[in-house]
């Protein structure tokens, strides 16, 4: 089976940060595999999700993202970014617009640089956004303005716009802490059950435990930018996942570090 | 606001001190106030009925203030694109936003009119003048505002964009474009009301426009004639009004 995410030994600290956000990190990510980063807030889930999605240089190791080694001082080409979809916990959408555009907005990658610019799109970019808009069960809501529309709603367009990238890597930000529990089981159902539906890699960070549990085959726990475990679903156990989450308390000059 | 205590006591007491020194040295006398009743009760009278022949003037006179206000406020656009990138905080640094701020603070305290005058005086009497007065005025408010929907760009967007493989040039189409659009539409129309209203009387002072009839009518006692454009403009400034505020609530 071939690797969609290889890490070697990765760390990395924001500047001006006092503590690394990521130390010696090390893990590997099978083709079409489903896998969760559990822990808490501050853990490094936000940094290195956001250092696969190529926004982050500056780190140090070796990563490896669908079988290409990222730089860790240059961004990707644009080529290869499209590969990789992301989904933020903010939605991140162009509010003022319509969620056909921002579905469309997907594609941007995919057009040649002035299709892009002109913002034309060609029927075949017209007909994956149709779509990805119904298997996110919004067709309905394709002219409406985003603005207007619910949290689950927004978080729908969001994934559309990602699985509009025609990913072949799945990369998802606390994808449901913005929502309530009953919308943030059916959202994580639907990320989840697309990625498999295209053979998509999909790697979501999650605060909850239980949601973990549900969609992912392998959970990793993360706890002060470090891998605290690495276990198939069905091993999780209470007392590491409780571990993960031991009261931090915050130590002056120096930022969280965890009670002994 | 309730005026409590010593801070009350002490700002009544203010405003009563403003209100008595005003009177006391303005000379304000009562008798000439009861005898003007029937002279300004005159002079209503000379305005009626309104000169309907000045027809041709006020036509002359309004299509020269429409013209002055869509120059003076293209200029201004032209100018606050520049400044309101330079007045915004999250496109430079500090140092630079600060002065460019204060120094638009600067242009917004001179008075249309007083800018207006001083055009006349370096490039002399017509359009001209009032439109480099209209676009000088103007840009202080308009470069704040773009400043201001500059900086009001959600940054998230940019990222998805960003994340999606799309350019510089790209995000800036299709993640900032988008949010900033619509205020910036809704800041120049009511900018262009604004200088709309502001030049009908910059022909006062010679800077062109409908002004400059009432004033021509007024000076050579020819009320019924002044009536006539004040009526005018009365008109004009109503419906750009109700335009505007039926284009404004398109951009939201």
């Amino acid at each position: 089976m071939s690797t969609a995410i290889e890490i070697d030994d990765l760390s990395f600290a924001h500047t001006g940060a006092d503590l690394p956000a990521l130390e010696r990190v090390s893990f590997r990510v099978s083709a079409g595999e489903s896998v969760a980063l559990l822990g808490p807030s501050g853990a490094g889930k936000t940094t290195l999700l956001a250092l696969l999605d190529g926004r982050l240089q500056g780190w140090s190791g070796r990563v490896s993202v669908l079988g290409a080694p990222l730089d860790p001082d240059l961004p990707p080409p644009s080529a290869r970014r499209s590969d990789t979809g992301f989904v933020f916990q903010e939605f991140a959408l162009v509010e003022r617009s319509t969620v056909l555009r921002n579905v469309l907005n997907g594609r941007l990658g995919r057009m040649s640089p002035l299709r892009a610019l002109m913002g034309s799109s060609t029927k075949h970019d017209l007909e994956i956004a149709r779509t990805v808009l119904a298997d996110c069960g919004i067709s309905d809501l394709a002219e409406r303005r985003v603005d207007s529309l619910s949290g689950g709603q927004r978080q729908r367009v969001a994934i559309a716009r990602c699985l509009a990238q025609e990913p072949r890597l799945i990369l998802a930000d606390e994808p449901v802490s913005n929502l309530d529990p009953a919308r943030a089981g059916e959202i994580l159902a639907l990320l989840a059950g697309a990625a498999q539906a295209r053979g998509a890699t999909a790697l979501f960070s999650s605060h909850q435990p239980d949601l973990a549990r549900r969609f992912a085959q392998r959970i990793i726990g993360m706890r002060a930018g470090r891998i605290a475990f690495d276990v198939p679903t069905s091993e999780l156990n209470d007392d590491a996942t409780a571990e993960l989450y031991r009261e931090v308390e915050p130590i002056p000059g120096i930022g969280l570090r965890a009670v002994s | 606001m309730a005026f409590r205590g010593f801070g009350g006591f002490a700002t009544s007491g203010l405003i009563a001190a403003a209100i008595l020194w005003s009177f006391a040295t303005t000379d304000v006398e009562l008798s000439r106030l009861m005898s003007a009743g029937p002279r300004i009760a005159d002079f209503l009278g000379r305005m009626f009925p309104p000169d309907p022949t000045v027809m041709a003037e006020i036509k002359k006179g309004s299509a020269e203030t429409l013209r002055i206000a869509i120059l003076g406020t293209l200029g201004a656009v032209i100018l606050s694109v520049p400044l309101g990138i330079l007045a915004s905080e999250t496109m430079v640094s500090p140092a630079v936003f600060r002065s460019i701020r204060t120094l638009l603070a600067f242009i917004r305290a001179i008075p249309l009119i007083l800018v207006a005058m001083l055009m006349v005086g370096a490039v002399g009497l017509g359009p001209l003048p009032g439109i480099i007065a209209v676009a000088f005025h103007a840009t202080g408010m308009l470069a704040k505002f773009y400043a201001e929907a500059i900086d009001g760009v959600s940054r998230a967007p940019i990222a998805a964009l960003e994340s999606a493989g799309a350019g510089p040039l790209v995000r800036l189409r299709h993640a900032i474009w988008p949010q900033m659009a619509p205020v910036i539409a809704r800041d120049t129309i009511f900018r262009f009301e604004l200088n709309l209203r502001e030049s009908l009387i910059l022909g006062i002072v010679g800077a062109g426009g409908i002004g400059f009839y009432i004033q021509t009518y007024v000076r050579s006692f020819q009320y019924d004639k002044a009536a006539s454009v004040t009526i005018a403009v009365v008109v004009m400034v109503m419906a750009i009004e109700a335009i505007n505020v039926a284009l404004r609530r398109r951009f939201t």
